[in-house]
C-alpha cells in the first residue's frame, strides 16, 4: 500500500453558508479577488490582496499588490506547533495544536492580534459560519488525543469556544461544506455526508466507501477529493447521490 | 578574579534557566530508544539526490506518486507532488480530466494563485510563477529562506522516524512509512 507523504494534518477553511454572495461552498475572505481555493489543509491564505504564510512559528505577511513580486510587510511570532491558517471575513484563524490564535486584518498589511483560545485542538480542520466551527480531531496524529471525532463549537464569542456536540469517527481528516451539507473525509473509512439543517447537530446521512479520503473542496456540484494516491473527482447530483466522475491516481 | 567568577556563574545559572526553559529545544529532543520496535509506523526523509535543487520548470505530465494538497482555480485543479512540485490538470469536463503539465518545484508543499501567478514553496524559500503557459512556466521572483516550511532534520510528527543521513542528499519532505528497527525517535 502507498503510505501518505508528510501533509500537513491540519488547517482550516471558514465558509459562510449565510452569506448572499456565496455560490456554493466557500466563501473564505479570498472570494473576493482572483485567487482559487485551497482545501482544508493550508499553511497558504489570501485575503484583501495579502498572501499569509505560517510554518511553525511565524505568520509572514506579503502584500500581493504587484502581483509579481510580493512584497513581505511584517513577520510575526505566533506561537508553536503552528499547523494551519485561513481567513474568515475581516479575521485571520491560525491553528496549532494547543490553541487557536486569532487576528484581525483591519489593517491587512499588519494583522493585530485579537486573542487566543487555549484548549482547543485547532490543528485540525474546521469549517465554520459566523456562530459555528466543525473541527476534526484524530487520535494518533501530532494533535494527539485519544478522540476520534467531529466536534462542533459555538464561536459566537471567538476566545470563549464553547464545545457544543461531539460526533464519534473513525479517522477524519479534511472537511467541506456545501448548503446544509457537511463532507467530513474519514480516511481508510470513506467520506461522510452529514445532514446540518441543525447545524449544531449533524446527522449522518451516508457513507461514501472506495477510496481513502483526506480533504475536499467543493466548488458548485464538484466535489474534488484529495485521496491515498491522487485525486477523485465526484459530482454532487439532488437527492445527496455523489456519483464518481474521475479518478486521477496514476 | 571575584567578580568574574560571580559573572561567570550568573551566566552560566541564567543559560540553564533559559535553556531549561526554552521550547524550542524541547520540540527538538531526540529521546534514544535502546530497544528499537523490529516493525513500527514512523516517519522516514525523502531525499532528492538532484543538486539542481533550486531549478523550476515545466514538463509533460507525469504519474501522481505522492498526491499532496490540493488547489482550485476556474478549471484547473492542480495538485502538489510532495517534495517534487505541482501536477496541473484541466477538470472542465469532471468525466474525463486532462493531465496538462508537470511543474517541477522541489520540496513543494504549499500553494495559492492570484490571476495567473502562483505562489509555492521551493523548499523554504517563497517561488513566484507566471503560470499563464503552465507548459512553459517563467520564474518571476524568489524570497530567499524566510520561512521553515521543510524541516532538514526531524520529521512533522512525535515518534520514530529513519535517521537523517546527508549523504543520501536534501531532505525534500517527510513520509510515514513502516520501519525497521529505527534508530531515531522524538
Amino acid at each position: 500500500m502507498k503510505k501518505l507523504f508528510y501533509l500537513i494534518i491540519s488547517g482550516a477553511v471558514l465558509f459562510a453558508s449565510c452569506d448572499k454572495t456565496d455560490t456554493s461552498s466557500g466563501n473564505k475572505t479570498t472570494s473576493t479577488s482572483n485567487t482559487g481555493q485551497g482545501g482544508s489543509l493550508a499553511r497558504f491564505t489570501t485575503a484583501m490582496d495579502y498572501l499569509y504564510v505560517v510554518d511553525d512559528s511565524k505568520l509572514y505577511t506579503y502584500s500581493m499588490a504587484n502581483t509579481a513580486h510580493p512584497q513581505l510587510k511584517g513577520t510575526i511570532d505566533v506561537g508553536f506547533s503552528i499547523e494551519t491558517i485561513y481567513s474568515y471575513k475581516d479575521k485571520l484563524f491560525i491553528g496549532s495544536s494547543t490553541a487557536m490564535y486569532v487576528y484581525s486584518l483591519t489593517d491587512p498589511a499588519h494583522p493585530d492580534k485579537l486573542g487566543q483560545a487555549q484548549h482547543v485542538r485547532a490543528c485540525d480542520p474546521v469549517v465554520a459560519n459566523d456562530s459555528l466551527a466543525y473541527v476534526t480531531v484524530r487520535s494518533g496524529s501530532r494533535c494527539g488525543g485519544t478522540n476520534n471525532a467531529l466536534m462542533v463549537y459555538d464561536v459566537k464569542y471567538i476566545m470563549q469556544p464553547l464545545l457544543r456536540t461531539t460526533v464519534n469517527m473513525e479517522s477524519p481528516w479534511g472537511l467541506g461544506m456545501k448548503d446544509n451539507r457537511l463532507y467530513v473525509c474519514n480516511g481508510a473509512n470513506g467520506l461522510n455526508v452529514y445532514d446540518i439543517s441543525n447545524p449544531i447537530q449533524p446527522k449522518l446521512l451516508k457513507q461514501l466507501a472506495g477510496n481513502t479520503f483526506y480533504d475536499v473542496i467543493i466548488i458548485d456540484n464538484l466535489m474534488v477529493a484529495m485521496i491515498e494516491g491522487g485525486t477523485a473527482l465526484y459530482e454532487l447530483k439532488t437527492n445527496d447521490e455523489i456519483s464518481l466522475a474521475a479518478k486521477i491516481t496514476n | 578574579m571575584r567578580p568574574n567568577n560571580l559573572l561567570f556563574c550568573t551566566l552560566l545559572l541564567g543559560t540553564i534557566i533559559l535553556s531549561s526553559c526554552d521550547p524550542y529545544r524541547k520540540r527538538h529532543h531526540v529521546d534514544p530508544k535502546p530497544n528499537p520496535p523490529a516493525e513500527v509506523d514512523g516517519w522516514a526523509p525523502v531525499y532528492n539526490k538532484d543538486s539542481s535543487a533550486a531549478i523550476i520548470k515545466s514538463s509533460d505530465p507525469r504519474t501522481i506518486d505522492k498526491g499532496g494538497k490540493i488547489y482550485i482555480k476556474g478549471d484547473t485543479l492542480y495538485q502538489v507532488e510532495v517534495g517534487k512540485g505541482i501536477h496541473v490538470i484541466d477538470v472542465k469536463q469532471p468525466a474525463n480530466p486532462q493531465k496538462l503539465a508537470f511543474i517541477n518545484v522541489l520540496g513543494a508543499q504549499e500553494m495559492a494563485i492570484k490571476d495567473n501567478v502562483m505562489y509555492t514553496n521551493n523548499l523554504n524559500d517563497l517561488v513566484v510563477l507566471d503560470i499563464s503557459n503552465v507548459k512553459d512556466i517563467k520564474l518571476l521572483d524568489r524570497i530567499s529562506s524566510v520561512f521553515h516550511m521543510v524541516d532538514q532534520n526531524f520529521p512533522p510528527g512525535t515518534g520514530y522516524y529513519e535517521c537523517v543521513d546527508r549523504s543520501k542528499g536534501t531532505v525534500v519532505g517527510w513520509e510515514q512509512k513502516t520501519l525497521n528497527y529505527p534508530q531515531c525517535s522524538r
